[in-house]
């Protein structure tokens, strides 16, 4: 997977699987959907760490169903945390701002980049399902007639760097970010309430879907990510099978590393040994006793 | 032995610093001097903007017959003029009319602005030797760099949307214009030249009536390489919120929506098209009347 809390999730895998159970794992990189529609028709490769569900429920569900994926476990025991974020130091100079609703009172605060006199709502990646809730929700709250336009930053890197352009310059910023990643570990930011209540069923029939002719407000729920791992893989790996049923983190313990992660420019692998090194206690509950003493042995740690 | 198996390699920490510093410095410098870069370039900007916001808010047929218009002054050529009009339609017809005028708008400004960039820094190298050995390489790297790698320091310098998205455009789309005018002007007969020069021609003469209409094919050619590199870059730029037909490519991609992705790649090829083979019937009109001029 190719963002960063997936990247250091498989590479802790990799080093479990290898080293405590002297498996051989190989690390595959690759989208969301590339690798589902990968595992799902030609069942490699076997193991989705962290699969966000959200934009995939109804082909998940199917390939559940007709035997292919095996949903193993939910790896962020929390879910993802989605929204509409502004920088902390906006929220600090301007406390008033608490919703949604009271961000989209003040365009003057959020100038569009191509336009100054109107506000920009920051919109998720072309094509992630993000985008569809993002601008459902954008006529929901009626941003347009308050001034506002909606920004196609079109990849995650884009976003990621319209952020940090803002913050390094402390300029305002107002857009859709979820949780947990390293931009969020770095730069710190305060999610807006939704003001409403998240109202499952609307969100299904209209919110999340593109031709939804008449969005109300509604708030994100949280998202689920499980592993995914293909049947296959079931069969032939049950040791395997036993730590990744076992393998789970919250947000906290992922946005920390995270954020060690981008303050020393270290690379997945680099931040799963820093993981595996210091948070013992947390992973020691995955693997076997067995394998845990392999693995303290092939990165020398002690106790 | 150790060092023979494994490169002796700098050791973590001071690799990490490095690497660190380098970042360092240049979120110093966007901080610093961020605002006054995004300033250098909002003529660029306003010029972006205002084209597009004459392409898509001015009435279609007016658009349509305007493209035409263009296509039969610049070719002469009932050919191409149908041959527009139909991919024209088409794109229309599908629904993607706006996002090809965003994206013909986008296209046309980066290619102008590679090619009068182009052609002079073409036609300097070619004089200078020394000149060639210290561009060759700069373009090397224009053409090879992976686009992500320094679009992600121009975004922190410029934000997203239409300057860095042209930025990502002209570095990728330049070289070849660059390349194939050196390339032309050396190319032209020394005899030639001497001819020239012996009717006492000055070097301005030269270069106008000799050297550019002896290497217009090859110059023509890198125009064409101009076009079709800039269009081939529009995917790109939308990754870096440019919008226009990337966007639908974008989300066909994430969502593997096949002629979701196939009739917007379509569009692009289409424009594409059009774009070449007006700019070459021009090209070749141009060619015929320098023939005509020299009597041949």
């Amino acid at each position: 997977m190719n963002w960063q809390s997936a990247e250091v999730l498989a590479h802790i895998d990799h080093i479990i699987l290898s080293e405590g159970y002297g498996c051989d794992a190989q690390l595959i990189p690759g989208d969301t959907m590339p690798t589902f529609t990968s595992m799902n028709e030609k069942a490699q490769p076997d193991v989705a760490p962290e699969l966000w569900v959200n934009s995939l429920q109804e082909p998940l569900d199917i390939a559940v169903a007709e035997g292919r994926l095996v949903i193993a476990a939910e790896s962020l025991s929390e879910g993802g945390v989605e929204g509409w974020w502004i920088p902390q130091y906006l929220a600090d100079a301007h406390p008033e701002i608490k919703t949604i609703e009271d961000a989209l009172a003040h365009p003057e605060l959020f100038p569009a980049p191509e336009d100054d006199s109107k506000g920009a709502v920051h919109n998720c990646p072309s094509g992630w399902n993000c985008q569809i809730s993002t601008e459902n929700l954008f006529k929901a709250f009626k941003a347009e007639d308050k001034g506002f336009v909606l920004v196609d930053t079109g990849s995650a890197a884009g976003l990621d760097g319209s952020i940090a352009k803002a913050y390094e310059r402390k300029e305002g910023w107002l857009g859709y970010y979820w949780a947990p990643t390293s931009i969020l570990g770095k730069y710190v930011m305060f999610k807006l309430d939704e003001g409403v209540e998240h109202d499952k069923e609307h969100w299904e029939k209209c919110t999340g879907t593109i031709d939804c002719e008449d969005p109300k407000p509604n708030a994100w729920g949280a998202s689920k990510v499980f592993t995914v791992v293909t049947s296959q893989f079931v069969e032939k790996a049950s040791v395997a099978m036993d730590y990744i049923k076992h393998r789970q983190w919250n947000n906290s313990t992922v946005n920390k590393l995270l954020a060690w992660m981008s303050d020393n420019q270290a690379t997945g692998e680099e931040g799963a040994e820093f993981f595996l090194e210091n948070n013992l206690d947390i992973w020691r509950e995955w693997v076997s006793e067995e394998a845990a003493q392999n693995i303290k042995k092939s990165l020398n740690i002690t106790g | 032995m150790e060092w023979l198996t494994e490169f002796p390699s700098m050791d973590k920490e001071s690799l990490r610093a490095l690497k660190k510093a380098i970042d360092g410095g240049f979120r110093e410098f966007t901080r610093g001097y961020g605002e006054s870069v995004e300033l250098l370039f909002d003529p660029i900007k306003y010029f972006l903007i205002q084209s597009e916001h004459f392409l898509t808010n001015t009435p279609w047929p007016i658009i349509m017959g305007l493209i035409c218009l263009i296509s039969w002054i610049a070719s002469r050529n009932f050919k191409i003029v149908i041959g527009t009009l139909i991919t024209m339609v088409l794109i229309g017809y599908f629904n993607m009319w706006n996002d090809t005028m965003k994206t013909v708008s986008m296209t046309f400004v980066c290619t102008m602005l590679s090619v009068s960039m182009g052609i002079p820094i073409g036609i300097i190298m070619s004089r200078y030797n020394r000149l060639q050995r210290v561009i060759t390489p700069i373009l090397d790297v224009m053409q090879t760099m992976p686009s992500f790698v320094y679009l992600i320091p121009v975004v922190m310098l410029l934000g997203i949307g239409k300057v860095p998205g042209m930025l990502a455009v002209v570095i990728y789309a330049i070289p070849p214009i660059i390349r194939l005018t050196n390339l032309g002007i050396r190319l032209v007969d020394r005899d030639v030249l001497e001819a020239a020069d012996a009717y006492g021609s000055s070097a301005w003469q030269r270069l106008r009536n000799v050297q550019i209409p002896l290497a217009l094919p090859t110059i023509m050619a890198g125009i064409n390489q101009t076009i079709m590199m800039a269009l081939s870059m529009v995917v790109v730029a939308s990754m870096i919120g440019v919008q226009g037909l990337g966007q639908p490519v974008l989300k066909a991609i994430a969502n593997q929506y096949f002629t979701l992705g196939v009739f917007n790649g379509l569009a692009i090829v289409g424009i594409a098209i059009i774009f070449d083979r007006v700019s070459q019937a021009f090209g070749r009109r141009l060619q015929k009347h320098q023939e005509i001029v020299h009597g041949n």
